[in-house]
């Protein structure tokens, strides 16, 4: 049963087109990640997916059935930019946006303090929002999207912004929360998180879906074909003819191979160039990689 | 319904326990009051004080006109006389130059070439806008020659100074309607204050969670059309607490203190229960239609500084209405000052003006509900497409057609 099913989705404002015609699924239990660079249509495929806005023409599904805002109460959404109340007291602002959700007030209560003390902000608690980090006031828009402890939760850049304690504190979490079954989706243009996180990933550009797929099956589908290499003495085996592409740094390089199959090879040549060799790695290529490929280079990362 | 129950109670409550709303509640009544009362006393009851010198050759006519300027019913100026002459005059001019004189202008009596005629009177002030001055002359003058001519016809002098006593008006069966008419007065303002005040406030809170995104939030479990709903019901609220507060508290002070206001009479109630019940109604219907204006405003903009330049829309007809006003005074129940009053975006402002000062027929009490009923419907239906497009754009402010265009949309 997807949690999640865009059937041909498209979406254009006044001049432009959002995002044309995009299917994905998303099953339970799964940590899906929405690739793109900024302006791609990442943020209008979510809005569709919450009733934010609807899609000019294709279909939106969710737990199986066709939209309707009553499944919305067991979705999460945490939006791209902090959307809490500056002068509400974080608690007040928790219950509020907890009873949106039909939760009690006292449950919400209940639960927003639980929450705000695995993620170590209860000194927070009583203050104003205005008063509080950046960092702080994401960890409570985090808590808001999951105090009603939805089946889907969508976040858009969740980890924007934050230091890489408090990243990993969420990444955490939300792996947590994958483990329990829920669907995990978050859009993001790091890709170092989603090869850690994901096991699947759709890549969006210019408003089209351009890849998409199982995080396993995606990366198998190009040639381990890169070499990191470690080294002191001679570097001049960088020019065997095995070699595509090479970046030589300081004591290291990394190598593309125009054949995968030539890596030992170029080995045993540099060993037999008297090179000394502490480090050689055969790898696929990162996400990254393949990213920049996908897109043709024309990305902020 | 309970989503938009939701967002009021939130909207009431953050609003409500600022210090701001108790600072307003407060000093709005006292500034209004303090600037109506004073102005409209200030304006009735001065006096003209000032120093002018008279040159005349009929020293009978200068003493009499010197003791009515000095005493009489509407001045209390200071009065030199001296004879009429061309050198004292080109004095007089210089003294009118120099800065640091005191004499505000002077009077030339030129006697009458044959007795059945008037003398002319020709007087050079300092400031051409020395208005009060003016007129108050005028009266004096005319007084003493009424009185001058009397004498002349044979009529005894304690029968020409009863003749010419002020009149006392007895109004103490109803109340003082001096106090009366400023009492609608002060009302009048705080109507106008608070529809501005909450129409803006209700604008503003949208722009809030515009600029703070919070809307994006909310709109991932709730409907826009309740978002608009409990927003102007929780902004409508406090506007109506805060009115309850000071219509309680007038009641209070009118009934329990009205001896101890100058003016007032003991027994009758400044402002009343009636009174009170039409501010609230017309309050409840005038917020309604010019929060919804304010909504849509409010959509449409991205900042502050944009809602101050679209602010005109809210303005032009509250200062319309504030314009009506002064016709409305003279005549209250003209028909001009009908159908003004039955515009509903003047209504809340000038009928419930004339409900104070006026006889308005029952019909047009209730016309004037039926039609801000419907241009509210109407307003809200513009306003809530207008909204629910508005809030998800950012960036650009819309034009004309594209607004059009957002109405369409949905």
């Amino acid at each position: 049963m997807p949690i999640v099913e865009l059937q041909h989705v498209r979406k254009a404002y006044d001049t432009k087109v959002a995002v044309e015609d995009l299917s994905l699924r998303i099953e339970p239990g799964t940590m899906f990640g929405l690739l793109g660079p900024n302006g791609s249509g990442k943020t209008s495929s979510i809005r569709m997916m919450i009733g934010i806005t609807v899609p000019d023409s294709g279909t939106v599904s969710l737990f199986d059935k066709p939209f309707t805002r009553d499944s919305l109460k067991r979705v999460g959404y945490l939006p791209e930019e902090r959307g809490l109340y500056k002068k509400m007291k974080v608690m007040d602002q928790l219950i509020f946006l907890g009873q949106l959700h039909g939760l009690d007030p006292a449950v919400a209560g209940r639960r927003a303090l639980q929450w705000c003390e695995r993620l170590q902000i209860t000194d927070a608690i009583e203050r104003k929002t205005e008063e509080l980090s950046k960092g702080m006031q994401q960890k409570i828009q985090f808590i808001a999207a999951l105090l009603h402890e939805p089946d889907l939760i969508i976040m858009d850049e969740p980890f924007s912004g934050l230091d890489p304690v408090n990243a990993a504190l969420m990444q955490d979490t939300l792996i947590d929360l994958r483990n329990q079954g829920k669907a995990v989706l978050f859009s993001t243009h790091r890709m170092d998180q989603v090869e850690k996180m994901c096991d699947h990933i759709a890549l969006i550009h210019n408003s089209r879906l351009v890849l998409s797929g199982a995080m396993r099956e995606v990366k198998s589908r190009y040639p381990a074909n890169r070499v990191v290499v470690h080294f002191t003495g001679d570097s001049g085996f960088l020019r065997h003819p095995s070699i595509a592409e090479a970046k030589p740094y300081a004591g290291m390089a990394e190598i593309i191979l125009s054949d995968p199959a030539q890596a030992q090879a170029l080995l045993a040549h540099a060993v037999g160039n008297g090179t000394h060799i502490t480090r050689f790695e055969v790898m696929e290529p990162t996400l990254e990689e393949i990213f920049i490929q996908t897109v043709g280079g024309k990305i902020d990362v | 319904m309970y989503n938009a129950w939701l967002i009021a109670k939130r909207e009431y409550l953050e609003r409500v326990r600022t210090k701001a709303f108790l600072l307003a509640t407060i000093l709005i009544p006292l500034l209004m009051g303090g600037l109506g009362f004073g102005s409209g006393y200030l304006a009735s009851r001065t006096k003209s004080t000032a120093r002018i010198t008279v040159l005349s050759s009929d020293p009978v006519f200068s003493q009499d006109l010197k003791h009515e300027l000095e005493t009489g019913e509407d001045s209390e100026m200071k009065v030199d006389l001296t004879t009429n002459s061309p050198e004292l005059r080109k004095q007089l001019d210089k003294e009118l130059k120099r800065g640091s004189s005191h004499l505000a202008g002077y009077l030339q009596v030129v006697p009458p070439t044959s007795p059945a005629e008037r003398p002319r009177f020709i007087y050079k002030p300092r400031s051409a806008s020395d208005i009060s001055t003016n007129s108050a002359l005028r009266k004096g003058i005319k007084t003493v020659l009424t009185r001058e001519r009397l004498a002349g016809q044979g009529m005894a002098a304690t029968d020409i100074a009863n003749l010419m006593a002020p009149v006392e008006l007895d109004t103490s069966d109803s109340g003082d309607t001096t106090l009366a008419f400023y009492a609608a007065y002060l009302l009048f303002f705080l109507m106008y204050m608070v529809i501005m005040l909450y129409g803006m406030n209700t604008a503003r809170s949208i722009i809030e969670e515009k600029t703070s995104r919070v809307f994006e939030v909310l709109l991932s479990t709730i409907k826009a059309d309740e978002m608009l709903a409990g927003k102007i019901l929780g902004v409508g609220a406090v506007g109506l607490t805060q009115i309850g507060i000071w219509m309680i508290a007038a009641t209070l002070i009118g009934t329990y203190f009205s001896a101890s206001i100058p003016g007032a009479v003991a027994g009758h109630s400044v402002i009343s229960p009636l009174q009170v019940c039409f501010f609230v109604a017309y309050f409840v219907f005038g917020f309604l239609l010019y929060s919804s204006i304010a909504a849509a405003l409010g959509a449409m903009t991205n900042s502050e500084q944009e809602l101050q330049q679209l602010n005109l829309f809210l303005v032009l007809p509250l200062a319309f209405s504030m314009l009506m006003l002064f016709s409305i005074i003279k005549n209250p129940d003209s028909t001009m000052s009908r159908i003004v009053s039955l515009i509903p975006f003047c209504s809340p402002l000038l009928m419930n003006f004339r409900v104070s000062i006026g006889n308005p027929q029952p019909w047009e009490l209730a016309l004037s509900f039926i039609l801000m009923g419907l241009t509210i419907v109407a307003i809200l239906w513009v306003a809530s497409r207008i909204y629910r497009v508005g809030i998800l754009m950012y960036g650009k402010k819309p034009n004309l057609p594209e607004i059009l265009r957002w109405l369409r949309y949905s």
